[in-house]
């Protein structure tokens, strides 16, 4: 037997076990394909390939045009964009110094303070919803306890873009604090000792060692919240204003009250256009960042 | 001019553990000192604490005569070079060396001229631009002890800094950091548990056990005269032998050497370079095993109640297992209630 019959008889295992990998992931990108990939396509399709008063169907953008120029669905896309903005500088300004403060702190409060972090996570969308009328809301819990001490009452974020601002906020902490928290955890306690060592105080600390380390975990929170924040629903529709109102509850109400399922998936599109350009930001960012 | 000064310096942690324990020390002006000692002995924590890394809970730490054990690390005259480099991955050599320098408010082209001179230094000239996780480990621990030389600290402390290289690497580094600690005339002290990194590297080592010192002398002088039964064993290879004396006789087993101490039990110890064997049938011992290292033989004999003792030969081809000798110790020392009461020389 030569060498190469040798070799002929034993196939490397990677290639013995293709066909058995191939099946495994056959399944995720089938059910990728049909339940996300074609959705979106078919709902392109419907957006542009519409019906026609001979009762045909032809290529037309006349729905974009009309989301285009309705000052309505723009000021809808607007309190969207402001309110997603708006959730995300408060998430890393109220998350960043929480996981801070959890990855460094030796202290036995730190494990309280991670448990009340995570907790909204356990709360329904809806309860947090009621929590928020009863203690913000108009002759809520804090009118009530002003009220008590002879001040005048609050002016209530609830029914304003404040209202969804503060939900969402409160209900992506968790999400948020763990990413962090674990992207902190890749920033270990010799390289902080080190940097003190050669004279860093706190704050260049954070700026120079700890936060260029960090900013993929910053990127991949910031994408989940703003990703999920954009298409909210039951908040923005409980909390927030009726006019406007944000893409999500504007989506439902066309679709179900106007009975308007083209305009309806041509939001779902821009949105989704939206989304799929963050997305696109956020892979980019990440390949860029990484470590060769 | 750098002298440490360590005084009566006691570190209690959390839950009543004393890691360091009264430790006094001083550290003279261009010195090496090596802190030597087991896990758990308080070498590191009595580094960390010299660095500003831990409170100590009583005493004093002194810079030339200041005062600094209250001084946060940023603000200590002291460069650390750690165990795991902690080089920050996301800068380049640069980098890493200049960040330091740029915190001082140096002009740029103070920090290029700085960082240039001490990759010079290192032996790294021309790495500027590389990133850090390009770098081998002995590159990158050059790296780190450039990053504390180009600051000028008065005290350089190194934490383990060959801990995570291997043997061949560790060999040739502990030389280099030799050749620029004492080029560069800095005051030094080392944390290793490796006895040979301290026997070729220190000028003076202190043994610690328990948090408190067990011996502090020039490397030749632990070596050669242990003061205590735990340097004696844990310095090198030593056969450590309880047993008692009565008439000037020390005897354990079939073993027996003369002793000028007053009779009792005491602990003899004889370097396996300073015990001759000669065949001899039956022979106070029994060879177990002959290990031939090409340079030298390393016997290793068992007395009839099994206590192991090893011997170092020329001609290790001469013995077998199972073979019979009598053995001769040349040099001892002797140890009685944790002290040396005995000492010969060969």
């Amino acid at each position: 037997m030569t060498a190469t019959e040798a070799g002929a008889l034993a196939p490397a295992p990677t290639q013995r076990k293709r066909p058995i990998g191939l099946l495994l992931v056959a399944v995720p990108v089938l059910l990728v394909l049909w339940l996300i990939i074609w959705p979106i396509i078919s709902a392109m399709i419907q957006t542009i390939w519409l019906p026609t008063p001979e009762g045909g169907r032809s290529l037309s953008v006349s729905s974009y045009e009309f989301f285009i120029n309705d000052p309505y669905s723009r000021a809808n896309l607007s309190i969207t964009l402001w309110t997603t903005a708006v959730c995300a500088v408060l998430l890393l300004v109220v998350c960043l110094p929480i996981a801070l403060y959890l990855r460094f702190s030796d202290s036995k409060l730190a494990a309280y303070v991670q448990g009340l972090a995570i907790f909204p996570m356990f709360v329904p969308s809806i309860i947090l919803s009621f929590a928020f009328i009863r203690v913000l809301g108009p002759n809520g819990t804090v009118d009530l306890l002003l009220n008590s001490v002879g001040l005048p009452k609050i002016k209530s974020p609830y029914l304003t873009p404040w209202g969804p601002v503060i939900g969402l906020v409160w209900d992506n902490i968790p999400l948020t604090v763990l990413i962090l928290l674990s992207g902190l955890g890749n920033v270990s306690n010799q390289a902080i000792e080190a940097a003190r060592d050669v004279g860093a105080g706190r704050f260049a600390l954070l700026w120079h060692i700890i936060l260029p380390r960090v900013s993929n975990s910053i990127l991949v929170a910031i994408s989940f919240a703003v990703l999920g924040i954009f298409s909210a629903f039951t908040l923005p529709y409980i909390l927030g204003p009726a006019a406007p109102e944000m893409m999500g509850p504007f989506m439902q109400r066309t679709f179900r009250d106007l009975f308007d399922p083209t305009n309806a998936i041509t939001q779902a599109v821009i949105t989704f256009g939206f989304c799929i350009l963050f997305g696109l930001f956020y892979v980019r960012s990440v390949a860029k960042n990484r470590t060769p | 001019m750098s002298v440490l000064t360590i005084k009566d310096v006691t570190k209690l942690f959390p839950g009543g553990t004393k890691a360091v324990d009264s430790f006094s020390l001083e550290v003279a002006d261009g010195e090496l000192v090596c802190l030597l000692g087991p896990s758990g002995s308080g070498k590191s924590t009595l580094l960390r604490m010299v660095g500003g890394f831990e409170t100590p809970s009583a005493g004093l730490i002194a810079i030339d005569g200041e005062d600094i054990t209250r001084m946060p690390p940023e603000k200590r005259p002291t460069g650390m070079v750690f165990q795991s480099h902690a080089l920050w991955t996301h800068m380049d050599v640069f980098k890493n060396l200049a960040f330091g320098l740029k915190l001082r408010r140096l002009p740029a082209t103070e920090i290029k001229r700085k960082v240039e001179a001490v990759l010079e230094l290192v032996g790294l000239g021309g790495y500027g631009s590389r990133r850090v996780t390009q770098l081998s480990g002995g590159q990158q621990q050059r790296v780190a002890l450039a990053r504390s030389l180009v600051l000028e600290p008065k005290i350089l402390l190194l934490d383990e800094p060959f801990a995570s290289l291997d043997q061949h690497l560790r060999e040739r580094l502990r030389e280099e950091v030799r050749d620029i600690q004492q080029r560069v005339g800095i005051t030094t002290l080392f944390v290793t548990h490796g006895q040979d990194e301290a026997l070729s590297m220190a000028d003076r080592i202190v043994v610690m056990r328990d948090g408190g010192t067990e011996q502090i002398d020039r490397p030749d002088v632990v070596y050669r005269n242990p003061q205590t039964p735990f340097v004696a064993g844990f310095i090198g290879t030593m056969n450590l032998l309880e047993g008692t004396v009565a008439n000037g006789i020390f005897t354990r087993a079939s073993f027996s050497h003369p002793l000028a101490v007053a009779d009792g039990p005491a602990t003899l110890a004889i370097r396996p370079e300073a015990l001759d064997v000669t065949p001899a049938e039956p022979g106070a011992a029994k060879v177990h095993r002959v290990t031939d290292y090409g340079t030298h033989g390393l016997l290793d004999l068992d007395l009839p109640d099994d206590t192991r003792l090893k011997a170092m030969v020329s001609h290790p081809a001469q013995y077998r297992h199972g073979m019979g000798v009598n053995l001769t110790p040349r040099a001892v020392s002797a140890y009685r209630n944790n002290a040396q009461i005995f000492r010969s020389e060969a």
